[in-house]
Protein backbone atom coordinates (compact mmCIF):
# COMPACT_ATOMS: atom_id res chain seq x y z
CA UNK A 1 0.00 0.00 0.00
CA UNK A 2 2.87 2.11 0.59
CA UNK A 3 3.54 2.65 -3.04
CA UNK A 4 0.69 3.69 -3.75
CA UNK A 5 -0.39 6.08 -0.77
CA UNK A 6 -0.18 9.85 -1.20
CA UNK A 7 0.25 10.82 2.57
CA UNK A 8 1.92 8.29 4.50
CA UNK A 9 2.33 9.01 8.33
CA UNK A 10 4.30 7.20 10.72
CA UNK A 11 4.47 7.51 14.51
CA UNK A 12 3.99 11.56 14.45
CA UNK A 13 4.11 13.13 17.36
CA UNK A 14 3.82 17.32 18.15
CA UNK A 15 3.58 18.80 21.77
CA UNK A 16 3.01 22.07 22.91
CA UNK A 17 5.34 22.55 25.79
CA UNK A 18 4.56 19.54 27.38
CA UNK A 19 1.03 18.87 25.91
CA UNK A 20 1.01 16.05 23.39
CA UNK A 21 -1.52 16.87 21.39
CA UNK A 22 -0.68 14.81 18.47
CA UNK A 23 0.88 11.41 20.08
CA UNK A 24 2.44 8.99 18.15
CA UNK A 25 -0.08 8.55 15.06
CA UNK A 26 0.35 6.60 11.97
CA UNK A 27 -2.27 6.32 8.64
CA UNK A 28 -2.06 6.63 5.37
CA UNK A 29 -4.22 7.64 2.47
CA UNK A 30 -4.19 6.04 -0.83
CA UNK A 31 -3.98 7.62 -4.21
CA UNK A 32 -7.02 9.03 -5.79
CA UNK A 33 -9.35 8.75 -2.41
CA UNK A 34 -11.27 10.56 -0.10
CA UNK A 35 -10.10 10.32 3.32
CA UNK A 36 -12.52 11.79 6.11
CA UNK A 37 -10.64 13.10 9.11
CA UNK A 38 -12.99 13.16 11.95
CA UNK A 39 -12.61 14.22 15.65
CA UNK A 40 -14.19 16.69 18.10
CA UNK A 41 -12.25 19.97 18.61
CA UNK A 42 -9.36 20.08 20.31
CA UNK A 43 -8.52 16.25 18.72
CA UNK A 44 -5.71 17.11 17.33
CA UNK A 45 -6.78 17.34 13.29
CA UNK A 46 -5.57 20.76 12.72
CA UNK A 47 -2.02 20.24 13.75
CA UNK A 48 -1.66 16.76 12.35
CA UNK A 49 -2.75 19.00 9.02
CA UNK A 50 -0.39 21.93 9.71
CA UNK A 51 2.42 19.08 9.85
CA UNK A 52 1.14 17.42 6.90
CA UNK A 53 1.00 21.41 4.98
CA UNK A 54 4.83 21.86 6.56
CA UNK A 55 3.06 24.95 8.37
CA UNK A 56 4.29 23.07 11.51
CA UNK A 57 7.64 21.14 11.95
CA UNK A 58 6.74 17.50 13.88
CA UNK A 59 8.44 17.14 17.61
CA UNK A 60 9.05 13.28 16.00
CA UNK A 61 8.15 11.07 13.77
CA UNK A 62 7.90 11.21 9.74
CA UNK A 63 5.09 11.78 7.61
CA UNK A 64 5.43 12.27 3.90
CA UNK A 65 3.34 14.11 1.31
CA UNK A 66 3.07 12.81 -2.40
CA UNK A 67 6.00 10.88 -2.24
CA UNK A 68 8.04 13.76 -0.11
CA UNK A 69 9.07 14.20 3.24
CA UNK A 70 7.50 17.28 4.89
CA UNK A 71 9.78 18.02 6.61
CA UNK A 72 13.35 18.09 4.50
CA UNK A 73 11.47 18.39 1.11
CA UNK A 74 8.80 21.05 2.21
CA UNK A 75 9.24 22.70 -0.87
CA UNK A 76 8.50 19.87 -3.28
CA UNK A 77 5.24 19.11 -0.80
CA UNK A 78 4.00 22.87 -0.77
CA UNK A 79 4.24 22.95 -4.51
CA UNK A 80 2.00 19.69 -4.92
CA UNK A 81 -0.59 20.34 -2.28
CA UNK A 82 -3.84 22.22 -2.40
CA UNK A 83 -4.34 23.25 1.46
CA UNK A 84 -7.70 24.97 2.73
CA UNK A 85 -7.20 26.59 6.15
CA UNK A 86 -9.68 26.55 8.81
CA UNK A 87 -12.13 29.81 8.08
CA UNK A 88 -10.22 30.24 4.56
CA UNK A 89 -8.32 33.74 5.59
CA UNK A 90 -7.92 35.98 2.19
CA UNK A 91 -7.50 39.52 1.67
CA UNK A 92 -10.75 40.96 1.73
CA UNK A 93 -9.27 44.28 -0.23
CA UNK A 94 -8.66 42.49 -3.35
CA UNK A 95 -11.26 41.27 -5.82
CA UNK A 96 -11.86 37.61 -6.42
CA UNK A 97 -9.81 37.52 -9.59
CA UNK A 98 -6.93 39.69 -8.49
CA UNK A 99 -6.47 37.14 -5.88
CA UNK A 100 -7.00 34.05 -7.57
CA UNK A 101 -4.44 35.37 -9.91
CA UNK A 102 -1.95 36.38 -7.06
CA UNK A 103 -2.21 32.99 -5.42
CA UNK A 104 -1.49 31.52 -8.52
CA UNK A 105 1.84 33.46 -9.16
CA UNK A 106 3.14 32.54 -5.54
CA UNK A 107 2.28 29.00 -6.30
CA UNK A 108 4.27 29.13 -9.47
CA UNK A 109 1.93 29.05 -12.38
CA UNK A 110 3.35 30.24 -15.33
CA UNK A 111 1.92 33.37 -16.69
CA UNK A 112 0.66 31.47 -20.15
CA UNK A 113 -1.52 29.37 -18.14
CA UNK A 114 -2.72 31.56 -14.89
CA UNK A 115 -5.48 33.16 -16.99
CA UNK A 116 -6.99 30.11 -18.04
CA UNK A 117 -6.37 28.13 -14.62
CA UNK A 118 -8.04 30.91 -12.68
CA UNK A 119 -11.22 30.92 -14.90
CA UNK A 120 -11.17 26.87 -14.55
CA UNK A 121 -10.91 26.65 -10.86
CA UNK A 122 -13.87 29.97 -10.68
CA UNK A 123 -16.06 27.75 -12.69
CA UNK A 124 -15.47 24.56 -10.83
CA UNK A 125 -16.74 26.42 -7.66
CA UNK A 126 -19.35 28.83 -8.64
CA UNK A 127 -17.30 31.87 -8.79
CA UNK A 128 -17.73 32.84 -12.41
CA UNK A 129 -20.46 35.61 -11.71
CA UNK A 130 -18.18 36.88 -8.49
CA UNK A 131 -15.23 37.11 -10.28
CA UNK A 132 -14.85 41.05 -10.09
CA UNK A 133 -16.33 41.38 -6.32
CA UNK A 134 -14.29 42.88 -3.59
CA UNK A 135 -13.39 40.17 -1.27
CA UNK A 136 -15.08 42.01 1.82
CA UNK A 137 -18.47 41.92 0.03
CA UNK A 138 -18.80 38.35 -0.38
CA UNK A 139 -20.72 36.04 2.22
CA UNK A 140 -19.27 33.46 4.35
CA UNK A 141 -20.10 30.58 1.36
CA UNK A 142 -18.23 32.39 -1.21
CA UNK A 143 -15.31 32.74 0.65
CA UNK A 144 -14.75 29.11 1.57
CA UNK A 145 -15.77 28.22 -2.00
CA UNK A 146 -12.79 30.78 -2.52
CA UNK A 147 -10.60 29.48 -0.55
CA UNK A 148 -11.22 26.01 -2.03
CA UNK A 149 -10.60 27.49 -5.61
CA UNK A 150 -7.56 28.39 -4.54
CA UNK A 151 -6.50 25.34 -3.10
CA UNK A 152 -7.46 24.28 -6.23
CA UNK A 153 -5.52 26.22 -8.29
CA UNK A 154 -2.43 24.50 -8.97
CA UNK A 155 -4.45 21.35 -9.92
CA UNK A 156 -2.50 19.58 -7.01
CA UNK A 157 -2.22 16.09 -6.46
CA UNK A 158 -3.17 16.33 -3.12
CA UNK A 159 -5.65 18.53 -1.36
CA UNK A 160 -5.81 18.78 2.27
CA UNK A 161 -9.14 20.62 3.27
CA UNK A 162 -10.12 21.92 6.79
CA UNK A 163 -13.74 22.18 7.56
CA UNK A 164 -14.66 22.92 4.35
CA UNK A 165 -18.36 23.26 4.59
CA UNK A 166 -18.03 24.87 8.00
CA UNK A 167 -20.37 28.16 7.90
CA UNK A 168 -22.27 27.19 4.63
CA UNK A 169 -26.17 26.80 4.00
CA UNK A 170 -27.59 23.35 3.46
CA UNK A 171 -27.73 23.67 -0.60
CA UNK A 172 -23.89 24.70 -0.40
CA UNK A 173 -22.94 22.17 1.63
CA UNK A 174 -24.63 19.22 -0.60
CA UNK A 175 -23.11 21.16 -3.50
CA UNK A 176 -19.76 21.04 -1.92
CA UNK A 177 -20.27 17.80 -1.33
CA UNK A 178 -20.81 17.03 -5.11
CA UNK A 179 -17.80 18.93 -5.57
CA UNK A 180 -15.67 16.68 -3.27
CA UNK A 181 -16.97 13.54 -5.20
CA UNK A 182 -16.01 14.71 -8.37
CA UNK A 183 -12.53 15.73 -7.30
CA UNK A 184 -12.06 12.20 -6.37
CA UNK A 185 -9.75 10.47 -8.37
CA UNK A 186 -8.30 12.80 -9.87
CA UNK A 187 -6.87 14.12 -6.70
CA UNK A 188 -5.77 12.53 -3.20
CA UNK A 189 -7.81 14.50 -0.51
CA UNK A 190 -7.97 14.62 3.61
CA UNK A 191 -10.90 16.14 5.02
CA UNK A 192 -11.22 17.12 7.97
CA UNK A 193 -14.34 17.87 9.84
CA UNK A 194 -16.51 16.93 12.82
CA UNK A 195 -20.10 16.47 11.08
CA UNK A 196 -20.70 12.87 10.60
CA UNK A 197 -23.12 13.26 7.51
CA UNK A 198 -20.42 14.33 5.92
CA UNK A 199 -18.37 11.52 6.02
CA UNK A 200 -20.83 9.06 5.50
CA UNK A 201 -21.58 10.75 2.40
CA UNK A 202 -18.38 12.00 0.71
CA UNK A 203 -15.56 9.63 2.54
CA UNK A 204 -14.32 6.28 1.49
CA UNK A 205 -12.36 6.04 4.64
CA UNK A 206 -12.60 7.32 8.07
CA UNK A 207 -9.81 8.10 10.37
CA UNK A 208 -11.34 8.94 13.48
CA UNK A 209 -8.77 10.79 15.93
CA UNK A 210 -9.12 11.92 19.56
CA UNK A 211 -7.01 13.38 22.35
CA UNK A 212 -3.89 13.27 19.80
CA UNK A 213 -4.23 9.61 19.25
CA UNK A 214 -6.24 7.42 15.99
CA UNK A 215 -9.26 5.98 17.88
CA UNK A 216 -10.21 4.02 14.76
CA UNK A 217 -9.92 3.89 11.31
CA UNK A 218 -11.38 2.33 8.37
CA UNK A 219 -14.53 2.56 5.58
CA UNK A 220 -17.93 3.83 6.93
CA UNK A 221 -19.64 0.22 6.84
CA UNK A 222 -16.33 -1.24 9.18
CA UNK A 223 -16.77 1.61 11.39
CA UNK A 224 -20.51 0.80 11.80
CA UNK A 225 -19.87 -2.93 11.93
CA UNK A 226 -17.02 -2.26 14.52
CA UNK A 227 -19.36 -0.45 16.58
CA UNK A 228 -22.09 -3.19 16.70
CA UNK A 229 -19.49 -5.43 17.85
CA UNK A 230 -18.74 -3.48 20.31
CA UNK A 231 -21.83 -2.16 21.44
CA UNK A 232 -23.53 -5.20 21.41
CA UNK A 233 -26.12 -4.61 24.18
CA UNK A 234 -26.35 -1.31 22.32
CA UNK A 235 -27.45 -2.77 18.81
CA UNK A 236 -31.00 -3.59 18.39
CA UNK A 237 -33.03 -4.63 15.94
CA UNK A 238 -36.58 -3.33 16.41
CA UNK A 239 -39.38 -5.09 14.11
CA UNK A 240 -43.44 -4.27 13.56
CA UNK A 241 -45.47 -7.04 13.02
CA UNK A 242 -49.67 -7.25 12.14
CA UNK A 243 -50.30 -10.50 14.68
CA UNK A 244 -51.19 -11.65 17.80
CA UNK A 245 -48.14 -10.22 20.64
CA UNK A 246 -47.70 -13.38 22.68
CA UNK A 247 -47.21 -15.36 19.66
CA UNK A 248 -45.13 -13.52 18.06
CA UNK A 249 -42.80 -12.90 20.62
CA UNK A 250 -42.25 -16.34 21.28
CA UNK A 251 -41.68 -17.10 17.72
CA UNK A 252 -38.85 -14.42 17.69
CA UNK A 253 -37.33 -15.37 20.87
CA UNK A 254 -36.87 -19.12 19.77
CA UNK A 255 -34.80 -18.57 17.15
CA UNK A 256 -31.02 -19.48 18.40
CA UNK A 257 -29.43 -16.11 17.19
CA UNK A 258 -31.61 -13.81 19.27
CA UNK A 259 -31.10 -13.64 23.26
CA UNK A 260 -33.56 -11.09 24.23
CA UNK A 261 -37.19 -10.23 23.21
CA UNK A 262 -38.70 -6.95 24.81
CA UNK A 263 -42.22 -5.67 23.46
CA UNK A 264 -41.86 -2.15 23.11
CA UNK A 265 -45.75 -1.66 22.38
CA UNK A 266 -48.76 -3.93 22.05
CA UNK A 267 -52.01 -4.29 20.29
CA UNK A 268 -53.31 -5.62 16.88
CA UNK A 269 -49.75 -4.32 15.29
CA UNK A 270 -46.96 -5.12 18.03
CA UNK A 271 -43.35 -3.44 18.15
CA UNK A 272 -40.65 -5.81 19.72
CA UNK A 273 -36.96 -4.64 19.62
CA UNK A 274 -34.18 -7.87 19.38
CA UNK A 275 -31.12 -8.25 20.94
CA UNK A 276 -28.10 -10.90 19.99
CA UNK A 277 -26.63 -11.44 16.83
CA UNK A 278 -28.25 -9.61 14.57
CA UNK A 279 -26.92 -10.25 11.19
CA UNK A 280 -28.47 -10.43 7.98
CA UNK A 281 -29.16 -13.99 8.37
CA UNK A 282 -31.43 -13.38 11.11
CA UNK A 283 -33.46 -10.74 9.49
CA UNK A 284 -33.84 -12.98 6.33
CA UNK A 285 -35.42 -15.71 8.91
CA UNK A 286 -37.39 -13.70 10.73
CA UNK A 287 -39.01 -12.34 7.62
CA UNK A 288 -39.78 -15.49 6.19
CA UNK A 289 -40.88 -16.90 9.48
CA UNK A 290 -43.56 -13.78 9.68
CA UNK A 291 -44.77 -14.19 6.42
CA UNK A 292 -44.79 -18.11 7.05
CA UNK A 293 -47.67 -17.47 9.89
CA UNK A 294 -49.04 -15.55 7.79
CA UNK A 295 -48.45 -12.10 9.59
CA UNK A 296 -47.73 -9.00 8.38
CA UNK A 297 -44.72 -7.29 8.64
CA UNK A 298 -44.46 -3.88 8.66
CA UNK A 299 -40.83 -2.68 9.09
CA UNK A 300 -37.66 -3.65 10.77
CA UNK A 301 -34.64 -1.40 11.07
CA UNK A 302 -31.50 -2.09 13.64
CA UNK A 303 -30.41 0.91 15.93
CA UNK A 304 -27.53 1.69 17.77
CA UNK A 305 -25.03 1.33 14.97
CA UNK A 306 -25.30 4.52 13.54
CA UNK A 307 -21.42 6.21 12.88
CA UNK A 308 -22.57 9.08 14.79
CA UNK A 309 -22.81 6.88 17.87
CA UNK A 310 -19.44 5.22 17.03
CA UNK A 311 -18.00 8.31 17.08
CA UNK A 312 -19.64 9.45 20.78
CA UNK A 313 -18.63 6.14 21.88
CA UNK A 314 -14.90 6.06 21.15
CA UNK A 315 -14.20 9.72 21.70
CA UNK A 316 -15.73 9.91 24.68
CA UNK A 317 -13.30 10.47 27.79
CA UNK A 318 -15.22 8.38 29.84
CA UNK A 319 -15.73 5.46 27.78
CA UNK A 320 -12.18 5.27 26.89
CA UNK A 321 -10.96 5.32 30.37
CA UNK A 322 -13.76 2.30 31.29
CA UNK A 323 -11.88 0.28 28.21
CA UNK A 324 -8.45 0.80 29.79
CA UNK A 325 -9.37 -0.09 32.95
CA UNK B 1 12.73 36.22 -7.26
CA UNK B 2 9.33 36.50 -9.33
CA UNK B 3 7.24 35.49 -6.17
CA UNK B 4 8.98 38.30 -4.30
CA UNK B 5 7.77 40.62 -6.64
CA UNK B 6 4.35 39.23 -6.36
CA UNK B 7 4.70 39.97 -2.59
CA UNK B 8 6.21 43.12 -2.32
CA UNK B 9 3.15 43.90 -5.59
CA UNK B 10 0.43 42.99 -3.14
CA UNK B 11 2.00 44.85 0.21
CA UNK B 12 1.88 47.85 -2.18
CA UNK B 13 -1.59 47.45 -2.97
CA UNK B 14 -2.92 46.36 0.24
CA UNK B 15 -0.73 49.76 1.90
CA UNK B 16 -2.92 51.99 -0.61
CA UNK B 17 -5.95 50.46 -0.01
CA UNK B 18 -5.95 51.30 3.84
CA UNK B 19 -6.72 54.70 4.74
CA UNK B 20 -4.16 54.60 7.21
CA UNK B 21 -1.65 55.05 4.32
CA UNK B 22 -3.40 58.63 3.18
CA UNK B 23 -3.47 59.65 6.49
CA UNK B 24 -0.09 59.26 7.14
CA UNK B 25 0.60 60.79 3.37
CA UNK B 26 -1.40 64.48 4.72
CA UNK B 27 0.58 64.11 8.05
CA UNK B 28 4.34 63.62 6.15
CA UNK B 29 3.09 66.69 3.61
CA UNK B 30 1.95 68.69 6.35
CA UNK B 31 5.06 68.21 8.42
CA UNK B 32 7.64 68.50 5.64
CA UNK B 33 5.65 71.85 4.24
CA UNK B 34 6.00 73.02 7.89
CA UNK B 35 9.64 72.77 7.42
CA UNK B 36 10.00 74.37 4.55
CA UNK B 37 8.04 77.12 5.06
CA UNK B 38 9.82 78.03 8.49
CA UNK B 39 13.23 77.20 7.11
CA UNK B 40 13.78 77.13 3.62
CA UNK B 41 10.96 78.98 1.74
CA UNK B 42 11.23 83.10 2.49
CA UNK B 43 12.09 86.21 0.53
CA UNK B 44 15.48 87.01 -0.38
CA UNK B 45 16.92 83.55 1.26
CA UNK B 46 19.14 81.21 -1.00
CA UNK B 47 17.19 78.72 -2.51
CA UNK B 48 18.65 75.67 -0.64
CA UNK B 49 16.15 72.61 0.46
CA UNK B 50 18.41 71.34 3.03
CA UNK B 51 17.01 72.41 5.77
CA UNK B 52 13.87 70.58 4.59
CA UNK B 53 15.22 67.22 4.63
CA UNK B 54 17.86 67.29 7.34
CA UNK B 55 14.68 67.20 10.04
CA UNK B 56 12.93 64.70 7.98
CA UNK B 57 13.84 61.78 9.97
CA UNK B 58 11.42 63.34 12.93
CA UNK B 59 8.11 62.97 10.93
CA UNK B 60 9.35 59.57 9.48
CA UNK B 61 9.86 57.97 13.13
CA UNK B 62 5.93 58.13 13.19
CA UNK B 63 5.13 57.47 9.95
CA UNK B 64 7.18 54.50 9.55
CA UNK B 65 5.11 52.78 12.19
CA UNK B 66 2.22 52.68 10.47
CA UNK B 67 3.70 51.34 7.39
CA UNK B 68 5.20 48.27 8.45
CA UNK B 69 2.56 47.81 11.79
CA UNK B 70 0.14 45.31 10.00
CA UNK B 71 2.63 43.63 7.26
CA UNK B 72 3.11 40.41 9.74
CA UNK B 73 0.83 41.07 12.38
CA UNK B 74 -2.38 41.47 9.96
CA UNK B 75 -1.10 37.72 8.10
CA UNK B 76 -0.79 36.38 11.75
CA UNK B 77 -4.17 37.43 13.54
CA UNK B 78 -5.93 36.73 10.26
CA UNK B 79 -4.46 33.34 9.91
CA UNK B 80 -3.25 34.31 6.43
CA UNK B 81 0.32 33.53 6.82
CA UNK B 82 -1.05 29.59 6.95
CA UNK B 83 -1.62 29.77 3.16
CA UNK B 84 1.08 32.18 2.69
CA UNK B 85 3.82 29.59 4.54
CA UNK B 86 1.98 26.65 3.00
CA UNK B 87 2.78 28.06 -0.49
CA UNK B 88 6.09 27.02 -2.17
CA UNK B 89 7.70 30.41 -1.22
CA UNK B 90 10.58 30.55 1.00
CA UNK B 91 10.19 32.68 4.24
CA UNK B 92 13.26 34.83 3.05
CA UNK B 93 10.98 35.99 0.33
CA UNK B 94 7.99 36.78 2.35
CA UNK B 95 10.68 38.83 4.49
CA UNK B 96 12.21 40.85 1.05
CA UNK B 97 8.88 40.89 -0.39
CA UNK B 98 6.93 42.76 1.66
CA UNK B 99 9.76 44.64 3.10
CA UNK B 100 10.50 45.73 -0.81
CA UNK B 101 6.46 46.39 -1.43
CA UNK B 102 6.88 48.91 2.11
CA UNK B 103 9.88 50.57 0.78
CA UNK B 104 7.92 51.21 -2.46
CA UNK B 105 5.10 52.82 -0.32
CA UNK B 106 7.71 54.59 1.35
CA UNK B 107 9.02 56.15 -2.24
CA UNK B 108 6.08 57.53 -2.81
CA UNK B 109 5.65 58.83 0.30
CA UNK B 110 8.49 61.13 0.65
CA UNK B 111 8.71 61.21 -3.00
CA UNK B 112 5.60 63.78 -2.53
CA UNK B 113 7.97 66.00 -0.85
CA UNK B 114 9.33 67.09 -4.41
CA UNK B 115 6.01 69.13 -4.52
CA UNK B 116 8.17 71.46 -2.66
CA UNK B 117 10.80 71.46 -5.07
CA UNK B 118 9.23 72.15 -6.98
CA UNK B 119 7.92 75.39 -5.41
CA UNK B 120 11.28 76.19 -4.91
CA UNK B 121 12.61 76.63 -8.24
CA UNK B 122 9.63 78.33 -9.56
CA UNK B 123 11.13 81.29 -7.42
CA UNK B 124 14.81 80.46 -7.22
CA UNK B 125 17.61 78.31 -8.72
CA UNK B 126 18.49 75.59 -5.97
CA UNK B 127 21.48 73.36 -6.32
CA UNK B 128 19.89 70.20 -7.63
CA UNK B 129 23.02 68.05 -6.38
CA UNK B 130 22.34 67.98 -2.81
CA UNK B 131 18.97 67.38 -3.17
CA UNK B 132 19.28 64.03 -4.97
CA UNK B 133 21.73 62.94 -2.03
CA UNK B 134 19.07 63.93 0.31
CA UNK B 135 16.43 61.91 -1.62
CA UNK B 136 18.92 58.80 -1.93
CA UNK B 137 19.95 59.26 2.34
CA UNK B 138 16.04 59.69 2.56
CA UNK B 139 15.91 56.40 1.29
CA UNK B 140 18.77 54.66 2.84
CA UNK B 141 17.47 55.84 6.20
CA UNK B 142 13.81 54.56 5.30
CA UNK B 143 15.21 51.14 4.50
CA UNK B 144 16.50 50.95 8.08
CA UNK B 145 13.51 52.09 9.39
CA UNK B 146 11.35 50.16 7.92
CA UNK B 147 13.02 46.93 8.65
CA UNK B 148 12.81 47.63 12.23
CA UNK B 149 9.12 48.31 11.41
CA UNK B 150 9.19 45.11 9.86
CA UNK B 151 11.38 43.29 12.80
CA UNK B 152 8.66 44.37 15.45
CA UNK B 153 5.35 43.41 13.07
CA UNK B 154 6.66 39.81 12.84
CA UNK B 155 7.04 39.61 16.53
CA UNK B 156 3.47 40.47 17.54
CA UNK B 157 -0.05 39.76 16.04
CA UNK B 158 -1.19 43.30 17.67
CA UNK B 159 -0.49 46.05 15.21
CA UNK B 160 -0.87 48.75 18.20
CA UNK B 161 1.64 46.87 19.78
CA UNK B 162 3.88 46.46 16.34
CA UNK B 163 3.44 50.43 15.66
CA UNK B 164 4.59 51.21 19.47
CA UNK B 165 7.41 49.34 20.07
CA UNK B 166 8.75 50.13 16.56
CA UNK B 167 8.06 53.78 17.09
CA UNK B 168 10.21 53.61 20.37
CA UNK B 169 12.95 52.40 18.40
CA UNK B 170 13.04 54.83 15.79
CA UNK B 171 12.47 57.58 18.54
CA UNK B 172 15.60 56.37 20.39
CA UNK B 173 17.36 56.64 17.00
CA UNK B 174 16.14 59.79 15.98
CA UNK B 175 16.33 61.98 18.84
CA UNK B 176 17.48 60.00 22.37
CA UNK B 177 20.77 58.46 21.34
CA UNK B 178 22.03 61.83 20.29
CA UNK B 179 20.23 63.88 23.23
CA UNK B 180 22.29 61.12 25.69
CA UNK B 181 25.19 61.80 23.91
CA UNK B 182 25.15 65.46 24.18
CA UNK B 183 24.07 65.31 27.93
CA UNK B 184 26.75 63.33 28.77
CA UNK B 185 29.17 65.56 27.07
CA UNK B 186 27.72 68.61 28.70
CA UNK B 187 27.52 67.21 32.59
CA UNK B 188 30.82 65.78 32.99
CA UNK B 189 33.71 68.44 32.36
CA UNK B 190 36.65 66.51 31.75
CA UNK B 191 35.05 62.97 30.48
CA UNK B 192 37.26 59.86 30.45
CA UNK B 193 38.19 57.87 27.44
CA UNK B 194 35.28 55.07 27.11
CA UNK B 195 32.57 57.91 27.90
CA UNK B 196 33.84 59.69 24.83
CA UNK B 197 33.69 56.53 22.72
CA UNK B 198 30.34 56.11 24.31
CA UNK B 199 29.15 59.28 23.36
CA UNK B 200 30.98 59.18 19.99
CA UNK B 201 29.21 55.91 19.22
CA UNK B 202 25.85 57.17 20.22
CA UNK B 203 25.89 60.27 17.63
CA UNK B 204 27.03 58.26 15.08
CA UNK B 205 23.71 55.97 15.47
CA UNK B 206 21.76 58.99 15.65
CA UNK B 207 19.77 60.19 12.36
CA UNK B 208 19.76 63.39 12.38
CA UNK B 209 23.92 64.36 11.49
CA UNK B 210 23.77 61.82 9.25
CA UNK B 211 21.02 63.06 7.46
CA UNK B 212 23.00 66.74 7.96
CA UNK B 213 25.40 65.45 5.88
CA UNK B 214 23.12 63.96 3.30
CA UNK B 215 21.16 66.82 3.00
CA UNK B 216 24.52 68.70 2.29
CA UNK B 217 25.35 66.99 -0.64
CA UNK B 218 28.00 64.41 1.43
CA UNK B 219 27.70 60.88 0.89
CA UNK B 220 29.90 59.27 3.11
CA UNK B 221 30.39 55.97 2.96
CA UNK B 222 30.39 55.29 6.67
CA UNK B 223 26.76 56.56 6.41
CA UNK B 224 25.73 54.62 3.57
CA UNK B 225 27.44 51.13 5.09
CA UNK B 226 25.52 51.82 8.67
CA UNK B 227 22.18 52.57 6.59
CA UNK B 228 22.93 48.96 4.97
CA UNK B 229 24.22 46.67 7.61
CA UNK B 230 21.17 48.21 10.18
CA UNK B 231 18.79 47.13 7.32
CA UNK B 232 20.09 43.79 6.91
CA UNK B 233 20.53 43.30 10.32
CA UNK B 234 16.78 43.98 10.93
CA UNK B 235 15.89 41.92 8.14
CA UNK B 236 17.67 38.69 9.21
CA UNK B 237 16.45 38.98 12.94
CA UNK B 238 12.76 39.51 10.66
CA UNK B 239 13.39 36.08 8.98
CA UNK B 240 14.61 34.40 12.36
CA UNK B 241 11.59 35.50 14.01
CA UNK B 242 9.76 34.29 11.37
CA UNK B 243 11.55 30.83 11.36
CA UNK B 244 11.24 30.62 15.10
CA UNK B 245 7.63 30.83 15.56
CA UNK B 246 7.44 27.35 13.81
CA UNK B 247 9.01 25.91 16.73
CA UNK B 248 7.22 27.33 19.39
Amino acid sequence: MSSNADIVVKNLTKTYGRFPAVNNISFEVPRGSIVGFLGPNGAGKTTTIRMLTCFLPPTSGTASVAGFDVFSQSMEVRSRIGYLPENAPTYTEMRVQEYLAYRGRLRGISRSTLKQRVESVAEKCWLGERLRWPIGTLSKGYRQRLGIADALLNNPQVLILDEPTVGLDPTQIRETRKMLADLAGQHTVLLSTHILSEVELTCQRVIIIGRGQILAQGTPEELKQESARRNSSGAKLVVEVRGPTQQVKMALGAMPAVENVEVLSDGPVCTLSLSGKLDGALRELIASTVVGRGWALREMRTTGTSLEEFFVQITDPGTAMNQAA
Amino acid sequence: MLKTFTIARRELMGLFFSPVAYVVLVVYLLFVGLLFALLVFSPGAVADPGPMFAWNHLALMFVVPFITMALFSEEYRSGRIETLRTSPISDFSIVLGKFLGALAFYCVIIGSSLVYILILSAFGRPDFMPVLTSYFGLVLMGMLMLSIGLFFSACTQHQVLAAISSCAVLVAFGILFQAIGGLLGSIISQPPAWLNTVQRVMTYMSFEPQMQHFSMGLVDTSHVAFFLTGTFFFLMLTYLVLESRKWR
